[in-house]
């Protein structure tokens, strides 16, 4: 890992030089948040940085609503993403090991992973939901993206991660130089990444960790799940929005053309089998299934974890239904 | 990396429709010639595409040893399965696969094995015969229970009694519902399996059924006394990708399509779900 720092109107110039050769994804700020929009020289210097997150969460990229899997198709140009945060980067470690599956990869998948550089940041605050660290997820950049920035003070200070990552920074154009950071500026990033961790660690004091949360699961009954899902109107919004919700259908075309098409298993039918059977045919069996998928299944089947506290999901639930309540009162009752 | 040659794992193998075979009143078997050779491994499925309408999972029921052309049997449930029974020799359907973990056949080596059957659960269970037939001087003896509805529901009844002439190998059959005809049993299939004698100890169980059928016959057979690793299932899911991703076939940890769609008993015993 090497890091760097540069000031940023510099990086700005360099991101425009980037335009050239690269389609740019950034974040910006509206008035309802934050949103990855397509960045061009009129915009590249009102990326924002160092906030916690995106309205939506990076596996869009990656894993789009809808598309034709019929062909192969190449993208001319690589795509640069800037600004996601730690939550949504540790979110692809499982995309990838369902979607790089060696027995099957999914060339779709790979062809733009391989083809996207990401530039994490890192969170100097919180938003009301965000839980990441209770999950053991840093809310800060790490090496599971290539880059990650910080801007503090008119400076930005870069961790390079990857060879990918190394490749962008020495196309940077002669003009814009990089300094190798000293050891007080590492110290005064790791100070924000402190107080961040503080942050979380005191407001989520009480919520059961990711395995905890599994064993709570688990030997959980099911009148919790009934009481909770009262609320649930099967809209799919928690797995649509979720960084590691990845459940697909494949619809047919004529021509024997297939189309993926991002799907959840909170919709009825998810599990219908054509004889009728429907193992989650009930409302609460299907909003228990998501979390026994995400804490229970998940882990005994895969290394990355299947939720990275983003909060997402109860941010977006139309039926108010917070997860963390739910799983502290799970652990209230043990 | 080279995006042109890259396997698109989502792509079907195109397969002409050679022949339709009339196995019951709503089981038909489909032949057909896939486009390039096509292996499987008995228990394997594969996705069968009818065109503009839709995908689902058959096991063949042909013999593996087959490569240049394969048979589903197919019961006429659903929306794609309607359209197939309406379609003729000569039109064309589509292919992906062959998915999943088929019968680990030689673990059956020198054992009794005990097959029970139901409905069109024949379909694997005759490819797997096929199989086993070709392997049968390493095998002690085949012991094959079948139940269906009626008698007009028995499927491949030629197959059967070629199979009854066949050394080492004995058909049960019963039927829930019997016609003036019917000479065998009556019952549920697991009433045959007070009549078959076998040496549990060298012996595995294969079931495959409807789910009603699958559960009370696995509890028949561990009352017996087969152990739970030696009685294999063939688990029916909403298996739509095969590749153990899109989801709709989980299983608790398994994905039926991949980790499947052939289990032992202890190994899906703690899983939800099982018999729905």
């Amino acid at each position: 890992m090497n890091y760097y720092s540069i000031i940023k109107s510099a990086w700005d110039d360099a991101l425009e030089y980037f335009l050239q050769d690269f389609n740019i994804y950034g974040t910006l700020e509206n008035e309802s948040g934050i949103d990855y929009e397509i960045i061009d020289p009129s915009n590249v210097k009102l990326i924002s940085y160092n906030k916690p997150k995106p309205a939506v969460p990076l596996k869009i990229f990656f894993l789009p609503v809808k598309e034709n899997v019929s062909r192969i198709h190449k993208y001319d140009k690589k795509t640069i993403i800037i600004g996601s945060p730690n939550c949504d980067v540790v979110g692809l470690n499982i995309l990838d090991e369902i979607y790089l599956d060696r027995d099957y990869v999914d060339p779709f998948y790979k062809e733009r992973r391989e083809n996207t550089i990401i530039i994490a940041t890192d969170c100097h605050s919180i938003n009301e939901h965000c839980h990441c660290y209770s999950y053991g997820v840093n809310p800060y950049g790490g090496e599971n993206s290539d880059i990650s920035v910080s801007v503090i003070d008119g400076e930005v200070f870069l961790m390079v991660y990857t060879k990918k990552g190394e490749d962008l920074i020495n196309r940077m154009p002669p003009s814009q130089t990089f300094k190798i950071l000293d050891e007080s500026s590492i110290s005064l990033i790791k100070k924000k990444h402190t107080e961040v961790i503080s942050l979380i660690r005191t407001k989520y004091k009480a919520l059961p960790d990711y395995i905890q949360t599994g064993n709570l699961i688990r030997n959980s009954g099911e009148d919790i799940w009934k009481k909770y899902a009262v609320t649930c109107v099967s809209c799919g919004s928690c797995a649509t929005i979720c960084p590691t919700c990845t459940c697909f259908l494949l619809l047919d075309k004529p021509g024997f053309e297939k189309v993926k098409q991002l799907d959840a298993c909170q919709y009825p039918g998810f599990e219908r089998v054509a004889g009728g059977e429907d193992p989650l045919r009930k409302k609460f069996v299907r909003f228990r299934n998501r979390y026994l998928c995400k804490y229970v299944w998940k882990p005994e089947k895969f290394k990355s974890i299947a939720c990275t506290g983003c909060g997402r999901c109860i941010e977006t639930c139309i039926g108010k239904i917070s997860k963390n309540e739910l799983f502290m009162e799970l652990a209230n009752i043990n | 990396m080279n995006m042109q040659t890259e396997r698109n794992i989502f792509k079907p193998l195109k397969a002409n429709l050679i022949k339709v075979i009339e196995e019951s009143p709503l089981i038909k078997t489909f032949v057909l010639v896939p486009e390039e050779e096509f292996e499987f491994k008995t228990g394997q499925f594969i996705e069968v595409t009818v065109d503009g309408i839709g995908e689902s999972p058959f096991t063949p029921s042909s013999s593996p040893l087959e490569t240049k052309q394969l048979e589903v049997t197919v019961m006429k449930t659903g929306y794609v399965t309607d359209y197939m029974h309406s379609m003729r020799p000569g039109e064309v359907m589509a292919i992906r696969g062959p998915f999943g973990r088929g019968y680990a056949v030689d673990k059956f080596y020198d054992k009794e094995i005990l097959i029970l059957g139901g409905g069109c659960g024949f379909a694997p269970i005759r490819s797997l015969l096929y199989n086993l037939k070709a392997i049968s001087d390493k095998l002690r003896k085949v012991t094959f229970c079948y139940g269906s509805k009626t008698p007009e529901d028995c499927i491949y009844k030629p197959y059967i009694s070629e199979l009854r002439q066949t050394p080492k190998f004995e058909v049960y059959r019963s039927v829930d519902k019997a016609d003036e005809t019917w000479t065998e049993s009556v019952g549920v299939v697991t009433v045959l399996l007070d009549e078959v004698k076998m040496d549990i100890r060298n012996s595995v169980a294969v079931v495959c059924g409807p789910p009603v059928m699958m559960k009370f016959g696995t509890y028949k057979l561990l009352e017996m006394g087969y152990p739970e690793e030696d009685i294999y299932l063939s688990m029916e899911k909403n298996m739509s990708c095969g590749l153990g991703k899109c989801g709709h076939c989980m299983m608790g940890k398994y994905f039926v399509c991949k980790d499947g769609p052939v289990f032992t008993y202890n190994e899906i015993k703690d899983q939800p779900n099982i018999w729905n």
